[in-house]
């Protein structure tokens, strides 16, 4: 019966139901968006840090990995140093540099890593295999198409010009022996790995011994934050940065993000708590002489309030579904704005879907659905039931 | 060579001495720099202190003097950078960096916009290892993260008026619906059925544009809250929330239109319904 009357209320106004309907279903899409935001970027990030099962990164001190262009000085020693240590299973140190590719219609240039193929943990392997002696060279498919070249070809490249000598530096012949795609650069970025050894023997004195990062893999057990104290104890030159180190950095940094889904997702959900609560308190005010003559014929006070309360979580209930779904379209839409952010690795999601951050937005809708009933019910129940009826049939 | 300071986002290390031990070890002749203010803030650093500057942790380095503190601008694309910088005199750098007699860039002042065209084309043309870029070109490039949020802005923009839109119609319809006793007795009475559209499209119009004026108080205080806060946690003279006239019309033009249409809809609704029925009879 509480249902039937809810039902009968609700459909009694039809214009007014639909309309909130879609009001809290827009408000709840922006709570799911929001929700995602919030959570989003950060395991997102998480994910692509722990991907190749890095835990710890070591950069110059003070910067974080390849956020200026310092570089560890006798990096060599120091990767002997981490690879000495009992607790560390791989270390993969990598050296930024450029490359230029010289073509009848002017240079391509190109970010260049130094690596070593064996330990390498910055891309992934798409067609052909990993570098294997000093002239070879894996590159993307932004590089590929830029220079015209595929797998098996090779390709004349440069670290530099001279510009005295006015002619390139550091020049090779290089053979491309696979397509890859990288793990932490931007998609439409032009980029080629190629053995660490051979990228500071074309860049000369500057680049010797040198490496941007060095990236650690821990053995199963070790605690990733006390290696990460004794590290960066042992190794005053460099900043020892761990995955939660990282993500707090991150944090830091898209602050605003998190603060933005914070505060639009909270008007969100007070927007859907003051319409349900506009609304049911109104369709109240219209029924008070209907809840005084059902009090006096013996409806129980719970029972009023059961309805009313019934009637604000249906339209929550109602619009909640339709509003999750309008969200995923959102957040895909939002997602593909800031996924043009300049140098942001092609894996990153800002609006990440987690089934976590959809119950909880559900969570969220039903409490306030529940929430936005219970003013107009108590009022509705409390009703003094002769003065009520009488001023309603005078009018 | 006009560059007379450099401002390069390299890691210098500074170790600070105190005022006394610096005076009797000090070089006659110390140079001077510049840092900014939040290293200034953090490090306690003031006008005169003498400091040590080096290329990497535990070098010997040079003692030089703080001579200015710097604020930075109010540049987008570095308010997330979180490192300290410095300004040194070039040579000093590149003798503590180990750069021989290299810089990473020149800027160049031209005489005019057709002068910057022509020594962009000729450098290009001419100087093999060197790119010229125009400086409009490199904001261009540089803000670009900020295109993308400006552009995300207007998206979460655009469902939030659909969001209020919902909101406005809604209220609008409950607004005149309270009215229907007093449109049935007004009907009644013989007052026409235009008459009464046209007073409820008024007094609709009149809540929507007191409204909005509230909403524009709102908006100035919210802005106010949010450019204190980010400017505090991002400590930079930029302002992140602008209310422009233009918003301020737009704001109050958007809420008139949905408040007039809402109540337009409504009245109609309303009038068309015979007065007993509104009765309740």
């Amino acid at each position: 019966m509480i249902g039937t009357l809810a039902f009968a209320s609700l459909v009694r106004h039809r214009a007014r139901t639909l309309l909130a309907i879609l009001g809290v279903a827009v408000s709840s899409a922006m709570l799911l968006d929001m929700v995602m935001l919030s959570s989003g970027m950060r395991e997102s990030f998480r994910g692509l840090l722990l991907s190749q099962g890095f835990q710890l990164r070591l950069s110059p001190k003070g910067t974080l990995p390849f956020d200026t262009e310092a570089t560890i000085r006798d990096a060599d020693s120091l990767v002997a140093t981490l690879r000495a240590r009992p607790g560390v299973q791989a270390v993969s140190p990598v050296l930024g540099g450029q490359l230029h590719f010289p073509l009848a219609s002017g240079a391509v240039t190109a970010a260049a890593l130094g690596i070593e193929p064996a330990v390498q943990g910055d891309y992934e392997l798409v067609a052909g295999r990993n570098p294997s002696s000093a002239n070879e060279i894996v590159a993307n498919d932004a590089l590929l198409r830029a220079v015209g070249r595929s797998v098996g070809d090779t390709v004349r490249a440069a670290a530099g010009y001279d510009a005295q000598l006015r002619a390139l530096s550091g020049e090779r012949l290089l053979h491309i022996v696979g397509r890859v795609r990288f793990i932490y650069l931007a998609l439409d970025q032009r980029a080629a790995a190629l053995p660490i050894t051979t990228l500071r023997a074309m860049n000369g004195s500057e680049l010797d011994g040198r490496a941007s990062v060095a990236m650690v893999r821990l053995r199963a057990g070790v605690d990733v934050e006390r290696e990460r104290a004794a590290l960066e104890r042992l190794l005053p030159r460099v900043t020892v940065i761990s995955t939660n180190e990282a993500l707090k950095q991150v944090d830091e940094r898209l602050s605003y993000f998190r603060q933005l889904a914070v505060i639009l997702g909270a008007v969100s959900l007070v927007v859907g708590f003051l319409l349900v609560t506009t609304l049911v308190t109104v369709s109240v005010n219209e029924r008070i002489g209907e809840i005084a003559v059902m009090r006096a014929i013996g409806v129980r006070r719970w029972r009023i309030v059961a309805q009313i309360v019934l009637e604000a979580a249906a339209i929550m209930l109602v619009a909640a579904p339709l509003g999750l779904a309008l969200g995923l379209v959102t957040a895909r839409y939002l997602n593909s704005i800031l996924a043009r952010f300049p140098g942001l690795p092609e894996r990153i999601d800002f609006f990440l879907f987690q089934p976590s951050a959809a119950w909880t937005a559900l969570g969220l809708l039903a409490a306030c659905g529940v929430l936005a009933g219970v003013y107009p019910s108590w009022r509705g129940a409390s009703l003094p039931i002769a003065t009520t009826m009488r001023q309603e049939a005078v009018g | 060579m006009n560059v007379l300071l450099a401002l390069l986002p390299i890691l210098l290390t500074l170790h600070a001495t105190s005022a006394q031990e610096s005076s009797r070890a000090a070089e006659p002749r110390s140079r001077s720099i510049a840092i900014d203010s939040r290293l200034a803030a953090d490090a306690s650093l003031r006008i005169g202190d003498r400091v040590v500057i080096a290329a990497a942790p535990g070098e010997q380095g040079d003692t030089v003097v703080v001579s200015g503190i710097v604020q930075r601008r109010a540049d987008p694309a570095e308010i997330a950078r979180g490192e300290y910088r410095i300004r040194t005199h070039l040579g000093q750098l590149q003798s503590l960096l180990g750069y021989g007699d290299r810089v990473d860039r020149f800027a160049v002042a031209t005489r005019g916009p057709s002068a910057t065209t022509d020594a962009v084309a000729r450098i290009n043309a001419a100087a093999f290892g060197f790119r010229a870029h125009r400086s409009a070109d490199v904001a261009v490039e540089t803000s670009q993260t900020f295109a993308v949020v400006s552009r995300f802005h207007r998206a979460i923009g655009v469902i939030t008026i659909v969001a209020s839109a919902i909101f406005l119609l809604c209220i609008m319809l409950l607004k005149v619906d309270e009215r229907r006793r007093d449109v049935a007795a007004l009907r009644l009475m013989g007052i026409s059925a235009p008459t009464i559209v046209r007073s409820v499209v008024l007094e609709a119009s009149a809540i929507a544009v007191l409204g909005s004026l509230v909403g524009v108080g709102v908006g100035l205080a919210a802005s106010w809250i949010v450019n204190r806060h980010y400017q505090g946690v991002y400590r930079t003279p930029l302002r992140f929330s602008l209310v422009t006239g233009d918003i301020v019309l737009l704001a109050v033009m958007l809420s008139l239109v949905l408040g007039i249409a809402a109540g337009w809809l409504a009245a109609r609704r309303l009038v068309r319904t015979p007065p007993l029925a509104l009765f309740g009879r």
